[in-house]
């Protein structure tokens, strides 16, 4: 022990105290010294004697001791659990030296002590008083980054203070806005990409960001960007993506920048990724992804060649799409038709199931026809419909026409369509013998399944308007629906106005009948979906106002409403002159009006005050049998779908509903968890939903089984598969239920496992408007399931070809043909704001294309051969190949 | 209930039929038989009642506006979760009718209910139970029983006349791992030790800091280390360390004694190794502490007696618990020996144990600190030159100074003194330094 050299150095320091002061400290610092190693004290007592120099009168002394201090500051290295030592030890200095620079004069010197304070000021400064800003304004403006992280991190966040203060006193932010040029510079140099932008967020500066990215942050940049933008409260989530969209463009990411262009809906910004990009086969890959998302786009002058732009035009009207699909299905080996025997798998039971079947044999064998139509969808054959034309037995597929009784007859044709799937040619010829066969239901059924065919295919020569034009005015309102339906199904997204011409007069006309009014309104609304087109909505409101009180009661009005709502499809404030218009409405109407509407305008945006708005409305306990909970409950589904915290939270939120609601909520909840975990089988919901399907009340057993079968559409989930089988002996005598529960098991084996009816593609990041209106108008339908779906108007189902696309990675050459290469194919792992190259799949395994991706897998190849025109690895992919290659 | 058993009988009595008594119930206007929640045998046990309600997890880890926003978002739902609850009660209270279920239940289940043993489920609703006394019957299972939650082995309650299932006694912990908790945090902190200033920041990187700063790692993209193995000659601190470890934590502290894992009969202590962990994880964050390790982990050879195998076999489970098949989460593991060289070298490869601290014994600065705290307390004779006893070239570990100070203490008390003077240290350190020694007078033979 050896306490007398720094006894002496606590006099020295405190010598401008008082007596007592003096005695107070030294014995303070005696016990304090104690402590402290031999290195340690040295190194105190040299700190103590700079802090003493500095208030030397010498300038030069005063130069030195400040280096010295500045150097012992910056050299300290510490560990991440304490404060660095200098810093400890000036700790009790920090007033002195604080008074000592208020009394100097300006000079390079007082810069320099500035600097030092400012440091200090990062352990010492009391919260909220920004002493390390401060003195940072008033320092010498050295390189930031040499005091460290951790100040440029708290300096950082006093920015962040700061600039809110001032700008609420409205105060200049000229020299805040110099640092944190400097600060962004530093940020994005050391990979803390993500903190450069929150500070940026925090001073409303985003477009800064643009000059301080570089080729190899920019991507982890534009992916925190994009993430973040899910959760930003409007306006600044466009911002914030126009920023991406940016950078994107900059750095010639094209692929990125037409997704976010995408995402945006904002077609300005698909041309311009398109000029700015000279690459005709990057043009293609673009191409592929409009195509997937299902927008409708012109290419006109943005291909100079014409023969190219053809080959452009017919990817994004989709007219490969089946050839890729076949591809995939005959590599995968599924290409043997399936019957919905092979599906039931009745042998698997108890036996029983077969001698329940007689029940009741029409509803079966309509059930019959739809698992048919959904587990071979889009193969061109199958054993039920197609085996007459390419076999002897004559009228065998006739045969199972007829088995079908009256509006039965029009789903087993429409199923044709379904069968046939964007397969137009052929599609188109086989369907033509039922034009000819004398039966208005197996007419309709032929309208309708042209409809089908032609979904999401866009042809030069519009067969289906030319096939179906004619019979939207017949006398007979079922030739109507069928082709109507059958229109807006085919033409869903266009915004064709020879179509609204022809069909906007429907509904004014108060001579038809509301079956007919409904699903022009609907189809109007596919057509229109997300354009705010006012002329259709002006149409739509005219009917609903025109319409009797009994006719408002009716379960087909609620498509109206509908009809409505999917003009405003995710277009948030933009529905807000239709919602007034919508309070005028008969009380029958209104309520159940204004939750469709809310829940429409605001899909997918995952606005919580919206949540919140919707489940306000659910918990109201009503007595006059209203009926406008259902559509609210399945719009906190659509709403909150739109990421995956929010759609975790609604599940919880759901659960909540079920306990405390009534009835008219409890019918819908299963519906609502159907959409939220569509074709992704969640274990828990799943368990939900089994629970569910027992339930005492009939209808929620119903939309309960129906949404086991949405939840694992297209997925061949063995145990939902296994669930249901169950569910169909448990339920052989009530037929309704086994009707629903045999749909359900072909929406399970849906394309025999190849489809998905998610809306969300492209690494859940962009949501098909088509295909959400799609389900959103089943799911309304499935509301009332015993009018609708359990009644004469079961086609309804039919609505869910539009969100039909096959789950696949298929890789093309340069000259589009496939082309066979080994991907990884994994669960996504979220790598935003990661630091370094983290893996972005996790527990992969090696396949080679074409590939099935299940909900939430991710792709990359897995090899160095080809480079991918686009990140993302799904659908349709370019690979080009890699001219740095060499063969091992 | 009467009814209840026989009639269940004679159905089951119908080879694998069950589905018809369900809906032939149902003809009969009973409420229909509930059905199955899934098909299977063994039922996966349920990671605690909060399964269902455990919120999403929230990525980056970083400290980022991004993070903080979706925080904000789940807090979002979950403040409009309260909301609507808070709503519903108000409209519509919910207690007076669980109350009313519950004590309709209450009825149902009789008073007093005895308590048996689960055989074998048999179906849905039909279970073979036993209870100590001796036979086994076939009963019937209520329907408000959670059965996904039954499992063969398990304890039920059952109604006191017709033996029906009317509950399962859920608590399963083992009450020896229960008193292994730490519920009073010891006094030693971290300022109570002298010197170890490398071993303090070790420890503190790879227990502490992962349970409170996980995202400090992410940063730098390292998985955290799982467990520190703490070794070093006696009296050097190992204990001490970690009783300051489990003052200054928040997380749950478990400690356990090697020796307490060895257990009569055969499989009992791996059993209890797996319980530790599992309440580890239940309670997790967690801190699990191993003291005197080698009682259980010496290095495995041909044992002969089935007790050295029962021993073996519990360092195997632990061995699988410390980086097995289920991964641990947060559970950080610290061990403690002072004899690392005898112990398996499994138990000490990295991903088991990724740092092993040393405790050497103390240096002259160490042992200064070590001093100073153990004779702040003590009023000392100016004469006193504690100097001396740091410089000398023995080799004392902090229990040793310890010793010496206590003894020197006790000297001057013999003697009715208030200080404690220099003799005595001299006279206490000789007396330590003797005992120490074994026997041998310091300074004899060297």
């Amino acid at each position: 022990m050896a306490p007398d050299p720094n006894r002496t150095a606590g006099g020295a320091s405190g010598s401008g105290t008082t007596k007592e002061g003096k005695d107070d400290a030294s014995a303070k610092k005696k016990v304090e010294n104690e402590d402290l190693s031999d290195e340690d004290l040295a190194l105190k007592q040299q700190l103590e004697l700079y802090v003493e120099r500095v208030q030397d009168p010498d300038p030069g002394l005063q130069k030195v001791a400040l280096e010295s201090m500045r150097q012992e500051i910056r050299t300290s290295t510490s560990s991440m659990t304490s404060v660095p030592k200098p810093l400890k030890f000036l700790r009790p200095h920090y007033g002195t030296l604080k008074a000592y620079y208020e009394t100097m004069s300006e000079s390079d010197l007082k810069k320099y002590l500035a600097d030092i304070l400012s440091v200090l000021a990062l352990t010492m400064s009391a919260e909220g008083e920004r002493e390390s800003l401060k003195y940072r304004l008033l320092g010498s403006d050295g390189d930031i980054g040499s005091w460290g992280h951790e100040y440029v991190r708290n300096l950082a966040g006093e920015i962040a203070q700061e600039y809110a203060k001032r700008q609420s006193e409205e105060a200049p932010i000229d020299d805040l806005m110099e640092l944190v040029q400097q600060i962004v510079a530093f940020h994005m140099k050391h990979n803390a990409e993500p903190e450069a932008v929150d500070l940026l967020m925090e001073v409303e500066d985003l477009d800064m960001l643009i000059e301080h990215v570089d080729k190899t942050n920019f991507k982890r940049t534009c992916l925190y960007l994009t993430s973040s933008a899910r959760y930003l409260p409007g306006p600044d989530d466009l911002l914030v993506l126009d920023i991406a969209y940016m950078i994107y463009l900059k750095f010639e990411e094209y692929p990125n920048a037409l997704q976010i262009a995408l995402y945006l809906d904002n077609l300005q910004y698909v041309r311009q990724v398109f000029t700015s990009c000279d690459d005709l086969l990057r043009k293609k890959q673009f191409c592929y992804m409009l195509a997937r998302h299902g927008i409708t786009f012109e290419l006109d002058e943005m291909v100079a060649d014409d023969d190219e732009r053809e080959v452009m035009q017919d990817i994004i009207n989709n007219s490969k799409l089946s050839e890729g699909y076949l591809t995939l299905a005959r590599d995968i080996e599924v290409m043997e038709p399936k019957s919905p025997e092979d599906i039931y798998k009745a042998h698997l039971l108890d036996g029983r199931a077969s001698a329940g079947a007689s029940v009741d044999s029409a509803r079966q064998n309509l059930a019959a026809t739809f698992v048919n139509a959904f587990v071979n969808a889009g193969f061109g054959q199958d054993k039920l419909m197609t085996v007459a034309t390419d076999s002897a037995s004559g009228g065998s597929s006739g045969n199972w026409l007829f088995k079908n009784k009256e509006h039965g007859k029009t789903s087993a044709a429409a199923s044709l369509g379904m069968i046939l799937l964007w397969d137009v040619d052929a599609g188109l010829s086989q369907i033509d013998k039922y034009f000819h066969i004398n039966d208005t239901h197996v007419n309709v059924g032929a309208l309708l399944g042209v409809g089908i065919v032609n979904c999401g295919i866009k042809n030069d020569c519009d067969p289906a308007m030319a096939l179906l034009g004619d019979y939207t005015d017949k006398e007979d309102s079922s030739l109507r629906i069928g082709a109507i339906m059958g229109l807006g199904i085919a033409y869903a997204g266009s915004q064709n106005e020879q179509l609204r011409y022809k069909l906007a007069p429907i509904l004014n006309d108060a001579k038809t009948s509301l079956d007919v009014v409904a699903f022009t309104a609907i189809s109007l609304g596919l057509i229109y979906v997300g354009s705010c087109n006012e002329e259709v909505a002006q149409a739509i409101i005219f009917a609903l106002m025109d319409r009797s009180e009994a006719e408002l009661g009716e379960p087909l009005t609620r498509l109206l409403p509908l009809g409505l709502g999917l003009l405003y499809l995710g277009k948030q404030e933009s529905v807000e002159a239709t919602a007034e218009v919508s309070k005028t409405f008969h009380e029958k109407i209104r309520k159940y009006c204004d939750m469709t509407l809310l829940s429409c305008a605001y899909a997918g945006t995952g606005n919580v005050l919206k949540v919140q708005n919707l489940l306000g409305h659910c918990s109201q306990h009503l007595d006059k049998g209203e009926t406008h909970q259902g559509p609210a409950v399945i719009g906190i589904a659509m709403v909150a779908m739109a990421e995956e915290l929010g759609l975790e939270m609604a599940i919880r939120s759901l659960e909540h509903l079920l306990q405390y609601g009534e009835q008219n909520i409890r019918r819908a909840v299963p519906l609502a968890l159907g959409l939220l975990c569509i074709s992704n089988p969640k274990v828990n919901v799943m368990d939900t939903l089994s629970r569910l399907s027992h339930d005492t009340d009939s209808e929620v057993a119903m939309a309960a089984v129906i949404s086991l079968g949405l939840i694992g559409a297209g997925t061949n989930n063995a145990r939902i598969a296994g669930m249901l089988r169950n569910l169909s002996s448990y339920y052989y005598k009530d037929t309704s239920l086994l009707f629903c529960v045999r749909i359900a098991q072909g929406l399970v084996h849906l394309g025999k496992g190849l489809l998905t009816l998610n809306p969300y593609h492209s690494d859940r990041f962009l949501l098909s408007p088509t295909a959400l209106a799609g389900l959103v108008t089943m799911l309304h339908a499935c509301l009332d399931m015993k009018a609708i779906v359990l009644g004469k108007y079961h086609y309804v189902l039919y609505f869910l070809v539009l969100a039909m696309q096959p789950r696949m990675l298929l890789t093309v050459d340069e000259s589009l043909k496939p082309l066979s290469v080994p991907v990884r194919v994994g669960q996504a792992v979220d790598v935003v704001g990661q630091a370094g190259r983290p893996k972005t799949i996790t527990g992969f395994q090696t396949h080679s294309t074409p590939v099935l991706l299940a909900a939430g897998d991710r792709a990359e190849l897995a090899t160095e051969k080809y480079i991918p025109l686009s990140p993302i690895l799904e659908g349709f992919v370019i690979l080009k190949e890699n001219p740095d290659y060499r063969e091992d | 209930m009467g009814q209840g058993t026989p009639g269940g009988l004679n159905r089951g009595g119908l080879p694998g039929d069950r589905k018809q008594d369900g809906s032939g119930k149902k003809d009969k206007k009973f409420e229909p038989a509930a059905p199955p929640a899934r098909v299977g045998r063994k039922q996966r046990k349920q990671k605690g009642p909060e399964a269902a309600a455990r919120l999403p997890t929230v990525t980056p880890l970083t400290k980022c506006k991004l993070r903080l926003l979706k925080l904000e978002r789940i807090k979002d739902y979950l403040l409009m979760e309260e909301e609507f609850v808070a709503n519903q009660e108000r409209l519509k209270p919910q207690e007076e009718k669980a109350e009313e279920d519950r004590s309709k239940v209450d009825d149902l289940r009789g008073s007093p209910m005895s308590v048996g043993n689960l055989e074998e489920l048999i179906d849905e609703n039909h279970a073979i139970v036993s209870s100590s006394v001796g036979p086994e019957y076939y009963v019937g299972i209520l329907s408000f029983v959670d059965k996904d939650q039954l499992e063969p082995g398990c304890a039920i309650l059952m109604h006191n006349k017709v033996l029906s299932v009317v509950g399962l006694l859920q608590d399963e912990v083992d009450p020896m791992v229960s008193v292994m908790k730490v519920e009073k945090a010891p006094l030693e902190s971290y300022a109570d030790i002298g010197g170890l200033d490398a071993q303090i920041q070790e420890i503190k990187e790879a227990v502490e800091l992962p349970l409170t700063h996980p995202e400090l790692y992410e940063d730098i993209g390292i998985k955290p280390p799982k467990g520190v193995i703490l070794y070093g000659e006696p009296g050097t601190g190992k204990t001490l360390l970690a009783k300051a470890v489990a003052n200054s934590t928040s997380a749950t502290f478990l400690r356990v004694v090697g020796s307490e894992l060895i257990q009569k009969y055969l499989g009992d202590g791996p059993k209890l190794v797996r319980e530790l962990f599992r309440v580890a994880d239940d309670l997790s964050p967690s801190i699990v502490f191993i003291d005197e390790i080698d009682a259980v982990g010496t290095k495995r050879y041909d044992a002969h007696s089935g007790g050295e195998r029962e021993i073996q076999r519990t360092m195997l489970e632990l061995l699988n618990q410390l980086d097995g098949f289920d991964s641990r989460g947060d559970v950080k593991v610290i061990l403690a020996t002072n004899r690392i060289e005898s112990l398996d070298p499994a138990l000490l490869r990295p991903g088991r144990i990724d740092r092993k601290i040393e405790f050497p014994l103390p240096d002259i600065k160490t042992r200064r600190r070590i001093f100073q705290i153990h004779t702040s307390r003590m009023t000392l004779a100016d004469d006193v030159n504690l100097e001396e006893f740091v410089m000398t070239k023995d080799e004392f570990s902090g229990a040793d100074i310890k010793a010496i100070c206590t003894e020197a203490g006790l000297l001057a008390l013999r003697e009715r003194r208030m200080k404690v003077t220099h003799q005595d240290f001299k006279k206490a350190k000789d007396k330590v330094m003797f005992k120490k020694k074994e026997g041998v007078p310091e300074g004899l033979y060297m």
